[in-house]
């Protein structure tokens, strides 16, 4: 039988050029449970699905803050996730202390690109088996990118990884027009919605499984506040959940539901 | 006569006396700094309505030697902010040579998809954060012992585009205020500034030709008093359309007249 | 291939029999299959150009940039896996910033050019580690202006610092390439990626080190820059892609000196001149499309 001979380590390539221990890694991302991340003008959401072992333990989580600013969503290997969290965080509290700003999500995101890189680099390391979305505010706005275990970040409009999340991004694509524009509530709505359709068949969003996290950037003319990071869990996100259980409804009743509410 | 190999070609202590080992310590703590060696005077700053004015002359004395006339001791950060510095002139290019690479790191990570260079540059670092920055920077260096021998002053704009005008020296000391000045300025200049704005209410009330008018003065008097100054100056302008800087300005309607009336000092008879 | 089942190929800094060294050539494989990069040297500065293609719809558009500055007045660009090429940009800066400590002045285009050459020849050698899988292409505007030291208080004498030699031209525009292998060279122009052929082509009709009336303008090369990409675009094999383009012209030039984003009103003017000859020489260019892909 043809056996793989480059896939031993990260530091072979294959003769395509391809580095194979790379994308088993990619891999494990896929055995996560699905993250979805938004962006609008003013906002950025995280929506996550969380899954609990067993039918007595608790919920692994799924977002995390980091910073005021930003926080993540994860999709793998849980303890990897953990490492570049604290390094995340580090970064983060070092710069608003030496600063005294928040700091650019995307020098901080590029800064975990590089740790990881360098694990695909050298031998005796393995790349992390985990994909993130880090999502964040800061003075440009709100932004969100794709954390691969390559260490290849990628600045998105929106994104979804994880479990059958090709079926969220097929929902993302066809809707992509509408998020900028979008409300607080609507980009949340949003989110949901795409989550639900990487769910498998009988599975249903509940506030045991569901998590959401928002940001949102101060307005230019100064109006508007920055709102912090935070993650909504258990009967925070029932309001939400139900909002887009009745949609769902009404649409199989024959109307699409364009009365959502908008955040004043 | 010691005719030992060790002693060749040193100076005989019969002749010279013993060599005195105070000179070349070998035991005793490790000393960095102790005293500034080249040195600018003064920097004076005020805040007006839209912005902030900032001038120091362009003098570094070696003790009361007028050592090098065309020096310029306010140096700007990203197009956005001017540092101005008094004290040690060669710690003073080393902040220089350090905010340089401060300025080129940050625009690495200039915002890909701002409108234009200028409109990214208003993301990076202004000069609330530059302050922060170099607040921690000296308070550092002073425990270390080993201190920047410098008063700073930092002008520009903070994050909402309002005046911002903040002072950090060698011992890591630092404040904020409608007005700042350092060294003789602290004593001659700045209760000419309070004059003015004593207040952040009285600054936001002064107008660009107003507040450059009141620098001018002050640089003026302390040129009058301060033996280690000179009249050629700097002075900038900081605001939102950027940063105004004259590298070689001349002070000008002198008076001395004045000095005809002081009595009392050196070999005056009468 | 002749490599495979030998068992020379399995690690890196390796000698096969007849002398190659397998895995710095599959490296190089994969720079072929990124998106081209273009470098052309002009007269009046540097220009570089790359193709990034779309992998998806939901990437924000303009964000991912592809060309880095690495000091004040250079710029790199890369073909192949884009976090060996963020981690290339990183070095290279860190050299830049050594320079400046040391020297108290920015790193001529040549010495960033040796530096990060003998970095990637490091990655070659051991088992420990894999080669870059990336081709970077480097360029910079050295200043031809009696250049201050960094953090010059004053002017010194007014006679002039002297050291340079009268009627003698320093500094100027520079572009290298350097592969996986760490093996480099100066350039007229140069491209890398998957349609390194094409464009290179393109590149070899264009005046670039004449003395003549007929060199390319700073302008002009942006222009063919942009050209050449679009050339060397296969439509039928990838979707979309975005075109992003820097350069560097000298210190009279329109960027002062520094390595910048090329404008986007030029930009834009750049691609729909790019569009257009591509449509013009469509009819005719087909039997020649047709050898090129026989080479790839």
């Amino acid at each position: 039988m043809f056996r793989n001979n480059y896939d031993n380590d990260s530091v072979t390539f294959s003769p395509q050029g391809r580095i194979f221990q790379v994308e088993y890694a990619a891999e494990a991302v896929k055995q996560g449970s699905v993250v979805v991340g938004i962006t609008s003008k003013t906002h950025v959401v995280l929506v996550a699905v969380k899954r609990n072992a067993e039918e007595l333990s608790s919920y692994q989580k799924k977002l995390f803050p980091i910073d005021e600013h930003v926080g993540i969503a994860i999709a793998g290997l849980t303890s990897d996730a953990r490492v570049l969290s604290n390094f995340m965080k580090q970064q983060s509290l070092g710069h608003r202390l030496t600063y005294g700003r928040s700091m650019p999500v995307r020098s901080l995101v590029e800064m975990i690109g590089s740790k990881a890189q360098t694990n695909t680099q050298h031998y005796g390391k393995r790349p992390y088996g985990v994909g993130l979305l880090v999502a964040g505010v800061d003075e440009s706005g709100p932004h969100l990118f794709e954390f691969q275990p390559s260490g290849m970040t990628e600045e998105m409009v929106a994104f979804a990884i994880g479990a059958r999340s090709q079926m969220a991004r097929t929902y993302l694509e066809k809707n992509l027009d509408k998020f900028a524009s979008c409300g607080r509530e609507e980009l949340i709505a949003h989110g949901l919605k795409a989550l639900k359709e990487s769910l498998v068949q009988d599975k249903e969003l509940t506030v045991e499984n569901t998590s959401v996290a928002v940001a949102g950037a101060k307005s230019k003319d100064g109006g508007a506040k920055a709102e912090p990071f935070k993650v909504y869990d258990g009967q925070e996100v029932n309001a939400w959940i139900e909002s887009v259980a009745d949609e769902k409804e009404a649409a199989a009743g024959g109307e699409s539901g364009e009365g959502m509410d908008v955040d004043a | 006569m010691d005719h030992r190999p060790q002693a060749w070609g040193r100076p005989r202590d019969d002749v010279y006396g013993a060599y005195d080992h105070s000179y070349l310590q070998q035991s005793g703590p490790k000393t960095a700094t102790q005293s500034p060696v080249v040195t600018g005077t003064s920097v004076v700053a005020i805040k007006f309505k839209e912005g902030v004015v900032i001038a120091a002359d362009n003098l570094a004395s070696y003790g009361s030697l007028a050592r090098f006339t065309d020096v310029k001791r306010l140096r700007t950060f990203l197009g956005t902010s001017v540092v101005g510095f008094g004290g040690d002139v060669s710690d003073m290019q080393w902040l220089d040579r350090h905010l340089k690479e401060l300025a080129i790191d940050e625009a690495y990570d200039q915002e890909p998809t701002a409108e234009s260079a200028e409109a990214a540059a208003k993301e990076g670092l202004n000069a609330a954060n530059l302050y922060k920055y170099l607040q921690k920077l000296m308070y550092k260096r002073r425990n270390d012992f080993d201190p920047l021998w410098n008063q700073i002053l930092i002008a520009g704009l903070d994050e909402d585009d309002k005046p911002f005008l903040a002072s950090v020296d060698l011992r890591g000391t630092s404040f904020t205020s409608p007005s700042l000045a350092t060294g003789f300025g602290a004593m001659l200049a700045q209760p000419i500034m309070r004059l003015h704005a004593a207040t952040e209410e009285d600054a936001a009330k002064l107008t660009r030709e107003q507040a450059v008018e009141v620098v001018k003065e002050c640089m003026k008097v302390l040129y009058y008093r301060d033996a280690r100054s000179l009249d050629r100056y700097s002075i900038a302008v900081v605001t939102k359309e950027g940063i105004d800087l004259k590298e070689d300005e001349q002070l000008e309607k002198q008076s001395w007249a004045f000095a005809e009336r002081i009595k009392g000092y050196g070999t005056q008879t009468v | 291939m002749t490599s495979i089942g030998t068992g020379y190929d399995l690690g890196n800094s390796i000698f096969s029999p007849d002398g190659r060294n397998f895995q710095v050539e599959y490296a190089v494989k994969a720079v072929e299959n990124g998106g081209t990069s273009v470098g052309i040297r002009c007269k009046e500065g540097v220009v570089l150009a790359v193709e990034k293609v779309v992998a998806s719809k939901l990437l924000k558009p303009g964000a991912n940039k592809r060309i880095a500055t690495v000091d004040r007045h250079l710029g790199v660009v890369y073909s192949g896996m884009v976090p060996d090429g963020r981690h290339f940009v990183d070095r290279a800066r860190d050299e830049a910033r050594a320079w400046r400590d040391t020297f108290k002045s920015p790193i001529p285009t040549a010495d960033l050019a040796s530096r990060m050459g003998g970095y990637m020849q490091a990655y070659t050698l051991y088992q420990s580690v894999r080669p870059f899988g990336i081709t970077a292409i480097v360029g910079g505007f050295d200043s031809e202006l009696e250049s201050p030291v960094d953090g010059e208080v004053g002017q010194g004498p007014s006679v002039g610092a002297g050291g340079k030699a009268q009627d003698k031209d320093y500094g100027g525009p520079f572009l290298y390439m350097i592969e996986p292998s760490g093996l480099y060279w100066g350039y007229y122009g140069a491209a890398t990626g998957k349609g390194r052929q094409a464009a290179k082509a393109e590149l070899e009709k264009l005046d670039l080190n004449g003395d003549g009336a007929a060199s390319l303008t700073l302008e002009q090369a942006v222009k063919e820059a942009a050209r050449i990409i679009y050339v060397a675009h296969d439509d039928s094999k990838d979707k979309d892609f975005e075109l992003e383009m820097s350069w560097i012209s000298g210190t009279n030039g329109p960027t002062k000196g520094k390595h910048q984003e090329v404008p986007k009103a030029l930009r834009e003017e750049a691609e729909r001149l790019a569009k257009k000859s591509l449509q013009d020489s469509d009819d005719e260019d087909d039997d020649k499309k047709e050898d090129d892909k026989m080479e790839e």
